[in-house]
């Protein structure tokens, strides 16, 4: 006897499912890794979403409230599982798994206990896509990139460390505010380490292509009588200060994240300030993570852009270095 | 000496600012009212989005957090504040505020702790934004859209529950799994009560306007062999099922509000099966607010569609009715 769905549908296609064309793996259900996933499913980027995490209950409860809204969503296939299997021929894959800050904890305390995770997760996601790019997103953010991009043997372009995109937007916005824009059509790049040692670019900032810098030459040092500098340093506090007022930062980080997948995904060359390999630039001859501008497209960083720094900036970038260098040379099996 | 500012940007209209033309508030900086925030700004549904709470250093954590989105987003301002003269001239208010379901916890159970929240909110609203349209959220949902629309004094055309929005969603996503076929393709209303006695309407179930009651004339039955009836089972137990493995829901709610302001906002005259006074209707004589398709747009609630119901279709309403009338006369408004 017909069961309803033979009667009503009569299949044509024989064979095998398709594969997923930009499917995107988040690796860790916490408040960040479900703030990037709503993100990129509101956003529409890709056909599959798998999430991965090790905390079985939650993991589930996470896929099935996704699954409930699937009416809203165009995205036919949101799984979950504690096993990597899911996460197979992943053309994107967001790393937010790990320890997070703590009220007045810096980021670079975190390093070891989070390399120790990834230990674990890195070779599985590469085991299950090992031509996908990697986009880290855990803090330290520049040296867990380094780390995820050792463990992984993947190319230096297709390991991403998230980076400055959060701390150049977060500056763009404040800017912006104070001009009465856009975020948007306020143009500056924060550089460096994601941390509280990133470097505003005051020279490259302008809207519509005019230079603060020219109408104000004291613009981000402590001469400025308009004090411009102040907007940074409210950058560098920001996360400490959402999290002192709610605990964690979640919303900012997942949608700066739903904005680089978007560039990935439909490989746009857009340029973004993230976290890559920055050895023999700027004079840092170790092998660390920074941002710099990267023109991001489909196969991961397909190019620096090399920008005019002055040489203090050049040489706040090579003092960052140094710092992650120091870290990341006394890390355990890498 | 001029400014930087001065240097770079000359003002040069004599108007004053207009205000926003979609403002949309949300009650209640929550897991759900977060979710909905979210999935309110990345639908580029509104022009201005107020948050309001009463925990004051979660509600600046959240706006803060908001707000540093900005630059991928098209909601140009995004504020927040315990005082709800931020709210003013809302077109939308999403009220979220209130108790949640504990693990095993029934909805109706969280009545009078949420009307005595209700009590102090709705009037607040009312006063910065007297020709909003309210749309409830805080469980149980029925009585407390009833409680809002009595506190309001709002007509009853601009008081909308979410009710079953997102039940029917996740039933037709159920559906969809069994065909493999994309929810949006696959028809299917729950009305009712949002709640353990919700009704799912089995012969307006359709693919392609296809009747699979037609198909299948015991579905939803007990003696139907594909079990369709554990579906509209499942739905019922999702809330619990969700709130037991993660401590609440959030994202399908979320989206479901913001499905539901996108048709008010847009004045879209859709269709969605949501919270409105059902007296007169089906049977019931009391004062109820149930689910029954309703047609949405920039005055709120508009029209409702007759359902052809089945004698005990009717009966479950009639029911959930008196059983809601039972909780809310007993309330102190």
């Amino acid at each position: 006897m017909a069961s309803v769905m033979e009667k009503l549908i009569t299949p044509l296609a024989s064979g095998p499912a398709e594969p997923p064309r930009n499917k995107v793996t988040i690796v860790g259900v916490g408040q960040v890794g479900m703030a990037c996933a709503v993100s990129i499913l509101l956003r529409e980027l890709t056909d599959e979403l798998a999430l991965v995490d090790v905390v079985e209950d939650r993991l589930r409860g996470e896929m099935l409230d996704l699954q409930h809204g699937s009416l809203f969503l165009k995205t036919p296939k949101i799984v979950a599982d504690k096993d990597y299997s899911v996460t197979a021929n992943s053309r994107i894959v967001v790393v937010t798994a790990g320890v997070r800050q703590q009220e007045g904890e810096s980021r670079l305390n975190l390093v070891q206990r989070n390399v120790n995770i990834f230990k674990h997760i890195i070779p599985q996601i590469v085991k299950y896509s090992p031509d996908c790019i990697l986009v880290v997103v855990s803090n330290p953010v520049d040296v867990l990139t380094y780390v995820t991009w050792k463990l992984s043997g993947l190319p230096k372009h297709r390991v991403i460390g998230s980076g400055t995109n959060l701390d150049s937007a977060r500056f763009r916005y404040i800017m912006a505010e104070k001009l009465g824009i856009h975020s948007s059509s306020f143009n500056g790049y924060i550089l460096g380490e994601h941390g509280d040692s990133s470097v505003p670019v005051w020279s490259g900032t302008n809207v519509a292509g005019v230079s603060l810098q020219k109408l104000n030459p004291d613009i981000g040092t402590d001469k400025d009588t308009e004090n411009w500098k102040e907007v940074h340093k409210t950058v560098v506090d920001s996360a400490y200060e959402v999290i002192k007022l709610k605990g964690y930062t979640n919303w900012a980080i997942g949608l700066s994240v739903a904005d680089l997948t978007e560039t990935l995904v439909k490989n746009l060359n857009r340029v973004h300030p993230v976290s890559t390999m920055v050895k023999g630039m700027y004079g840092i001859s170790d092998e660390v993570y920074l941002s710099l501008p990267c023109v991001l497209n489909s196969s991961g960083v397909g190019s620096v852009i090399n920008m005019t720094l002055t040489d203090e900036e050049i040489a706040q970038l090579k003092k960052s270095g140094d710092t992650l260098w120091g870290i990341q040379k006394d890390l355990k099996d890498l | 000496m001029a400014s930087t500012k001065e240097k770079l940007i000359a003002h040069v209209s004599k108007e004053q600012p207009a205000g926003p033309t979609n403002k949309v508030t949300v009650v209640g900086v929550g897991m759900v009212g977060m979710a909905a925030a979210i999935s309110i700004l990345l639908k580029d549904l509104t022009d201005e989005l107020a948050l309001v709470d009463v925990m004051e250093d979660k509600l600046k954590g959240e706006v803060m957090d908001l707000q540093h989105g900005s630059l991928f987003l098209k909601t140009h301002k995004i504020v927040a504040d315990k005082d709800y003269s931020v709210t003013a001239n809302s077109k939308v208010v999403v009220v979220t505020a209130g108790a949640r379901q504990q693990e095993g916890e029934s909805r109706l159970n969280l009545v009078q702790r949420n009307v005595n929240i209700f009590k102090f909110i709705i009037p607040n609203i009312m006063k910065y934004s007297p020709n909003c349209i309210l749309l409830v959220v805080s469980n149980p949902v029925d009585i407390l859209t009833y409680v809002a629309w009595k506190l309001s004094g709002l007509p009853r055309n601009r008081v909308i529950g979410s009710g079953t929005n997102l039940d029917s969603a996740r039933f037709r996503h159920l559906m969809g799994e069994k065909l493999g076929i994309h929810p949006s393709s696959c028809h299917g209303w729950v009305v009712g009560e949002h709640g353990d006695s919700s009704v799912p309407v089995w012969s307006g179930v359709n693919v392609a306007g296809v009747s699979l009651q037609s198909l299948n004339p015991d579905m939803g039955t007990d003696k139907d062999k594909e079990d369709w009836k554990s579906v509209h089972k499942m739905v019922v137990d999702s809330a619990y099922e969700v709130i037991k493995l993660k401590g609440y829901t959030s994202w399908a709610i979320g989206m479901s509000v913001a499905d539901l302001c996108e048709s008010i906002l847009k004045n879209l005259h859709k269709c969605h099966p949501v919270s409105t006074l059902v007296k007169g209707m089906h049977g019931v004589n009391d004062e109820v607010f149930l689910s029954i398709p309703c047609i949405l747009g920039n005055s709120g609630l508009t029209d409702v569609v007759h359902m052809t119901l089945k004698p005990d279709e009717e009966k479950q309403l009639v029911k959930s009715a008196e059983t809601l009338w039972g909780v809310q006369k007993e309330l102190t408004l």
